[in-house]
């Protein structure tokens, strides 16, 4: 239960913040030029993103064995979290500027109006583009967390929960969901994916844990320790 | 195929910022793979975790230190 919850909340906190970011981008196009045909984009860039889920999953649960799985994609969690991680430490310190949905819809708005000229398939384009790039991450979340601990359907179900709210606030306020914490979000998730991509990776090598999956606790308090040692050694005033 | 492109760019980018700091963090997990199933002792495993969590404070210090400079 324990894990299956872990494996829903990775996926689900991950899923929510790409989401975020991507319907930025919808919003941004939907708004300055209509919304048929970044819709439709936008379909089109989730069909390919399930479909990819579908060949993906299958293929690394039912093909790779257990140990081998969890050694691999847990190596690829690792490195994916670290890199989260490592943009969330930098963001806090200071030295990075805070990822600012606003600002990115506003650029997105200015660039379309220059385009204004073209043939409405820009806005099909922009829309399939922004999602399918921002989709890639939640794919590798969803079939990384899902493959790994056994729990596919309640990654896929944490994915498209968290894509759901995400839509559908952005149908009710037509904003960009400025307000959702996503930099402490991304920090959150960083440590998450950082801790559960060490457990599986070592469990993968042949090692066990004490205490089994209870042990992700105690890496996230690890890293997130990192990482606030991290923020204040970048924030020194001597520091540079 | 410019599209194709930006999508293998950014499928790398999930997993690499900096070549340099990416080959530290699979070294470390590469040194793990070799020497904790030889070494047997419960929670050896954290020794990893360390590792990783000491590559993660010097990385962001050294990026930094090239932002600041």
């Amino acid at each position: 239960m324990g894990a299956q919850l872990l494996t829903f909340g990775a996926a689900f906190l991950g899923s929510g913040v790409e989401s975020v970011e991507a319907l930025t981008i919808v919003l941004a196009v939907g708004l300055t030029r209509g919304w048929r045909a970044p819709l439709l984009g936008t379909l089109s860039a989730l069909g390919i993103l399930a479909l990819l889920v579908l060949i993906f999953g299958q293929l690394i649960v039912t093909r790779v064995p257990e140990l081998t799985l969890k050694l691999i994609i847990g190596t690829l969690i690792v490195l994916f979290g670290l890199r989260w991680l490592h943009k969330a430490v930098l963001r806090s310190a200071g030295v990075v500027a805070m990822h600012d949905e606003n600002r990115a819809y506003v650029q997105t708005v200015e660039s379309l109006r220059e385009d204004h000229e073209k043939t409405d398939w820009i806005g099909f384009t922009l829309a399939l583009k922004g999602v399918f790039l921002e989709g890639l991450e939640v794919v590798f979340i969803v079939i990384a967390v899902g493959g790994t601990s056994g729990g596919m359907s309640v990654a896929v179900a944490g994915g498209l929960l968290a894509m759901l709210v995400v839509a559908g606030a952005g149908v009710i306020i037509r904003k960009p969901l400025a307000q959702v914490p996503e930099n402490t979000l991304k920090y959150a998730v960083g440590i998450i994916l950082t801790s559960v991509g060490t457990f599986w990776a070592a469990e993968g090598m042949g090692v066990s844990w004490p205490l089994d999956f209870v042990s992700i606790l105690g890496l996230a308090i690890l890293y997130f320790v990192a990482s606030r040692v991290a923020v204040v050694l970048i924030r020194r005033p001597v520091f540079a | 195929m410019r599209w194709l492109q930006a999508a293998a760019s950014e499928v790398i980018g999930l997993f690499v910022g900096d070549w340099f700091q990416t080959g530290i963090s699979v070294a470390i997990l590469a040194a793990g793979w070799l020497a904790l199933p030889r070494l047997r002792v419960e929670g050896a495993a954290y020794v990893l975790a360390a590792a990783l969590a000491v590559q993660l404070v010097l990385a962001t210090a050294a990026e930094a230190r090239r932002k600041k400079a």
